[in-house]
């Protein structure tokens, strides 16, 4: 039978992506136990390496915080923030991650990036969790107007009711949405005292030194450089692509 | 003005006086002195030589091998002003290192005069008649020529030959820990008959520590030196190490010459006792003293260390009140006190602990020498306590190298009858206070938590505007889909037809390839079926009822119509045969149907285009 054998060779391909899968996530496993256990050895450069492999291969909220636990350790401010950034990114409700960030911000004395208030209410869910709730609930209230109509249904109250619930739940996740979508331009200044050049050239003139760990806001860029806004401060000017990490950039890919 | 015009100086010259009157009074008046004006300008002047001289010389001159003297370079100049070169060429070559500089200043007909000095290390390893050559330094932008100096270098240099002047650096301990205070003092020996000399501007060079100014002492005392008592300038201070490791320090200071005029005489205590004119400084420096410092162990450290190193003892704890209310301020002070030599000007209060039923508040610390004071304010909430809480407090033993619990312990106090109510709830945990808590570093997570694909949010994707709109859409096209369908039940003729045309031409196929395969009776069934099924809308009717007529009907054909009409004769011809088959005993010839496709396609032709609306 034609059809069984191709069921034989669904069959198949999935039982060889479920193992390789299964196969990766061992091994991102191994890596996330090496790092722990270099880190209580205190060879933090060792740990970072390794959650830093792990997290290029899937980004993690865990193994993000651990990275910028083991960065922190290691001196490394700029690359430590960003990486608590970004498990907040993965997952805001990750106490551990806000609070290391409290505390770098606090020893490094460095500011919080500005965030409007559409871009807070954005930070309050992941930024794929209110693609769901918008589509999901545009998807509702549509439906709940139209489709008592089209199933010949009789009009009721409640119809109207969840559809207007829909409704402003929908119009409620378009300006988060619209936050996941700008704060995804913040990134963090990576080096210490990183000079912000006026042009985006090697001998341009510096207008500030930035700290590792500074918020800025990406805008665009030219050839090997980025131009920023700082955050909160709007100081303006160019930085080299590896001096900044944006927040949805792949993990140490700097 | 047209007034008189010999009127019109006079008044003019009075006016003006008149303005000018207030501006003479201010400046009559006395003007009271800026007491900072004042202050500066009472201070001397600084001499800037307008000519700088340079004077150089070894101490001391003459040395064995390997001795070390000191190559002095003096200008009467400020230290800033001085370009001093790294390397000093001589010949020959002498091993040489930098050593102290410095800057004094002294008194000279109201005038303060500068004077510089460089110090370098010289020694040499052969004997032999060293000479540094002369050389220029920058000094005020302007170059000042050093002076050649030479140093003798012989195996046995004469008893006579003068001793150079040098301090010594002597230190209580030289392994101590980071943080330790450790004494230290500074010797300045008097030459053998020569009277004893005070140091100024005494420094230690290093890094790696810090020196604790409010503790430093100066005396002459007399010190055992190289087995005779010989008076000494002592200048003690402590200095802490803040960073582990090898740290190496040196001391330096300006000796204070006297020039001495008639009999010198020694005090019984050691002091000159002569007329003495003014002084002369000169640099002078100490060996390099090598400290180990260690690092504070990390194991068994105590709850409320807050970096006190030494041996403390815990003084008596003071309450201010031990009747209290709730909500009632109250005072406690601790007394600690060093068992050691040690000061306790940087001891730190341990925290406050956070315990329910008080609230604490570290006021200030208090230290003076070896006693310190700590202070804290209480305040009760609850009335249910027997004691103030106890402060967790310790400290490291250098000695015992180890921590001490030195706890502060609670001291017992009584609630008066019927105070206020109970205010430990408005100190929950969870509420602003926890908010405001010291942020500290997390620990490791245990799991790699939520993953993704990918950090880049979905909001980015090309895709995303596809996928929010895809519900809409949806619904949408169920929207048109039941517009679609009501119209259709409005207007049931619209499907009759549609459904009649694709009858037609299913029929009309078949009957395409009945012919093609010279299948006559199946030519002639399709071909009526069809006729019937294109028909059928129109009246309605089933098209299995319909007959001949009524296609010819519909056509415009009527019935009677003359035979030669073709149209006309195609239709009974295919009916009459259909009908024979079906109906006659004897069948008809269908064959004779075959040749006529042509004329059925144009009649089929006809009957489509009447089912399109």
């Amino acid at each position: 039978m034609p059809l069984s054998r191709i069921s034989k060779k669904c069959l198949a391909a999935s039982l060889v992506l479920f193992f390789a899968n299964a196969g990766r996530g061992a091994a991102d496993d191994e890596l996330f136990r090496e790092g722990a256990a270099a880190y209580r050895a205190s060879d933090y450069a060792k740990a970072a390496k390794a959650y830093c492999e792990c997290a290029s291969r899937q980004p993690a909220s865990g193994t993000l915080q651990n990275l910028g636990i083991a960065q922190w350790q290691c001196g490394a401010v700029g690359p430590a923030v960003l990486a608590w950034e970004q498990s907040l990114w993965l997952k805001p409700f990750e106490r551990p991650a806000r609070d290391n960030l409290r505390f770098a911000r606090k020893s490094a004395q460095l500011d919080a990036p500005d965030l409007a208030w559409y871009e807070v209410v954005s930070s309050w869910f992941p930024s794929g969790w209110w693609a769901w709730i918008a589509g999901l609930s545009s998807g509702l209230a549509i439906s709940m107007a139209m489709l008592p109509g089209i199933l010949r249904l009789r009009k009721s109250g409640w119809h109207q009711a969840v559809a207007a619930l829909a409704l402003m739940v929908f119009l409620l996740s378009v300006p988060a949405q619209l936050g996941a979508l700008t704060r995804s331009r913040i990134g963090f200044v990576l080096q210490k005292d990183t000079p912000l050049r006026l042009t985006p050239t090697a001998e341009a003139q510096t207008v500030v030194r930035l700290p590792a760990g500074k918020a800025a806001r990406y805008e665009r860029e030219r050839g090997n450089y980025v131009l920023i806004r700082t955050t909160p401060d709007g100081v303006r000017g160019w930085l080299t692509r590896e001096q900044f990490g944006l927040i949805c950039s792949k993990p140490c890919n700097q | 003005m047209n007034g008189n015009p010999i009127l019109r100086w006079p008044l003019l010259a009075l006016l003006l006086s008149a303005l000018s009157l207030p501006a003479l009074r201010a400046q009559s008046r006395p003007s009271s002195p800026d007491p900072l004006m004042s202050l500066m300008l009472s201070q001397p002047k600084i001499e800037i030589a307008t000519q700088v001289v340079a004077v150089a010389s070894f101490d001391p001159p003459l040395v064995r091998p390997g001795q070390q003297s000191i190559y002095r370079v003096t200008f009467n100049a400020l230290e800033e002003s001085v370009e001093w070169p790294e390397e000093i060429a001589s010949s020959p070559k002498l091993e040489m290192l930098p050593g102290a500089h410095g800057q004094v200043f002294h008194m000279n007909i109201g005038r303060l005069e500068p004077q510089t000095t460089f110090n370098s290390r010289v020694r040499a390893s052969r004997p032999g008649q060293y000479t540094v050559p002369l050389f220029m330094v920058h000094v005020y932008g302007q170059e000042v020529a050093v002076p050649p100096a030479q140093l003798e270098v012989v195996e046995t240099p004469s008893s006579s030959a003068p001793a150079a002047a040098e301090l010594s650096l002597e230190f209580a301990e030289t392994n101590p820990f980071v943080g330790q205070a450790v004494n230290l003092r500074v010797v300045f020996p008097a030459a053998e008959g020569a009277p004893v000399q005070g140091l100024m501007q005494v420094q230690l060079n290093g890094d790696g520590f810090i020196v604790d100014q409010s503790s430093q002492r100066q005396r002459f005392e007399r010190i055992s030196h190289s087995g005779s008592a010989l008076p000494a300038y002592i200048y003690e201070t402590s200095l802490t190490p803040i960073q582990a490791g090898n740290i190496a320090v040196f001391a330096q200071g300006f000796a204070a010459g006297l020039r001495s005029f008639g009999p010198l005489s020694m005090s019984p205590a050691g002091l000159p006792e002569s007329s003495l004119g003014p002084p002369q400084y000169s640099l002078l420096e100490s060996p390099t003293v090598v400290l180990q410092a260690r690092p504070l162990p990390r194991d068994g450290e105590l709850p409320g260390f807050t970096g006190a190193i030494g041996s403390l003892v815990l003084g008596p704890v003071t309450l201010a009140t031990n009747v209290l209310r709730v909500g009632d301020l109250v005072k406690l002070s601790v007394k600690i006190a060093n068992n050691g030599s040690g000061n306790l000007a940087r001891l730190v209060a341990p925290p406050p602990p956070h315990v329910p039923g008080w609230q604490l508040f570290a006021e200030n610390t208090e230290a003076a020498g070896g006693l310190a004071i700590f202070e804290y304010t209480l305040v009760p909430l609850a009335p249910n306590a027997r004691a103030t809480p106890a402060i967790p407090f310790s400290y490291f033993d250098p000695k015992r190298s180890q921590y001490v619990d030195l706890t502060i312990p609670g001291v017992p106090v009584t609630f008066q009858p019927g105070a206020a109510a109970d205010l430990s709830a408005l100190m929950q945990p969870g509420s602003a206070d926890e908010a405001e808590k010291e942020p500290v570093l997390s620990g490791l997570a245990a799991g790699s938590g939520w993953t993704s694909s990918s950090l880049t949010p979905v909001q980015r994707r090309v895709w995303f505007p596809l996928a929010q709109l895809s519900p809409a859409a949806a619904v949408l096209a169920l929207w048109l889909w039941d517009r679609r369908r009501r119209y259709l039940e409005q207007h049931p003729e619209i499907l009759l037809r549609r459904r009649a045309r694709r009858a037609l031409r299913r029929e009309w196929r078949a009957a395409r390839r009945a012919a093609s395969a010279g299948d006559a009776p199946g030519f002639a069934a399709a071909a009526v079926s069809a006729m019937r099924v294109a028909c059928a809308p129109h009246y309605p009717a089933e098209p299995r009822a319909l007959v001949g007529g009524d296609v010819l009907q519909l056509l415009g054909l009527p019935d009677n119509s003359q035979p030669s009409n073709g149209s006309s004769q195609i239709v009974r011809r295919f009916f009459a045969v259909t009908d024979a088959a079906r109906f006659a005993t004897v069948s008809a010839d269908a064959a004779q149907l075959l040749p006529l496709q042509p004329e059925l396609d144009r009649l089929l032709q006809q009957l489509e285009e009447k089912l399109c609306p």
